[in-house]
């Protein structure tokens, strides 16, 4: 049940989707991943390819044009 | 309660509109800039126009460059910044850009990370650029109002398109990352 932060600040597309991809296969089941983002299109790709892989994904808007993506590994 | 928390305003300001909504609202558009300016939506093409009067400015001539001979070239050189509907064009896109996002309340400035991603924004702006001329149109000039005009060169555009963003992706994700 651990809790990992990726810090994608300043990157944009598709780079926090390809970093997120790679972070989740190092994870184990149950772990959470914090996604920090400031770019809108990561906000919109990275919640959806994790619900496609089925994981738990929550989206917490932590400033002006910026958020946290949580992301349970859940498989 | 706040407005960050009201419905109206998040349905309209704050969740991007649907993919289908933006389709809908740019076939809207392009329909108004077919009828209002005689052509169809183009972003790139100011660019090379705006370089030429930047040039001319500097005492440069253009006259004998095979890229500028075209009529609509021409005619373009001719105007200035106010009278040439895609230069404006562009200008309200931008400043359209930032108003959604200040009414949105998600302004930011982003932060520069590294040398890398400056020489990912150089090359790959430079090569966005040249591409785009020499295709004489971007993924709006070619790909959308080139396949909305029934131009068989909009579907040869968006078959390479693929190709480009396939190896693209792939250079991206091995040396800027």
């Amino acid at each position: 049940m651990n809790e990992y932060e990726l810090d994608c600040l300043g990157e944009a597309c598709p780079i926090p989707l390809v970093k997120v991809e790679r972070k989740m296969k190092e994870l184990e089941v149950g772990d959470t991943l914090i996604v920090i983002i400031d770019h809108s299109c990561a906000l919109k790709n990275v919640p959806e390819w994790a619900r496609k892989h089925n994981h738990e994904v929550e989206v917490e808007e932590t400033g002006d044009g910026e958020w946290e993506i949580y992301i349970e590994k859940t498989n | 309660m706040g407005i960050q928390s009201n419905k109206t305003y998040q349905a309209w300001f704050k969740t991007p509109w649907s993919y289908f909504t933006g389709a809908i609202m740019l076939s809207l558009f392009q329909i108004v800039t077919m009828a209002t300016t005689d052509g169809a939506w183009g972003v790139t093409g100011p660019f090379a126009t705006w370089a030429a009067w930047v040039y001319q400015a500097f005492g440069g001539s253009v006259d004998k460059w095979y890229f500028f001979s075209t009529e609509s070239a021409q005619a373009a050189l001719q105007r200035t910044f106010i009278t040439d509907p895609a230069s404006v064009r562009n200008l309200g896109v931008i400043v359209g850009a930032l108003l959604a996002t200040l009414l949105a309340s998600q302004f930011k400035f982003k932060k520069i990370k590294n040398f890398r991603q400056v020489a990912a924004a150089v090359i790959g702006g430079l090569l966005m650029g040249y591409g785009s001329r020499v295709a004489f149109g971007c993924n709006i000039g070619a790909l959308y109002s080139g396949i909305s005009t029934m131009s068989v060169s909009g579907w040869v555009f968006a078959l390479f398109l693929f190709v480009g963003a396939a190896v693209g992706s792939r250079l991206l994700v091995k040396y800027f990352m």
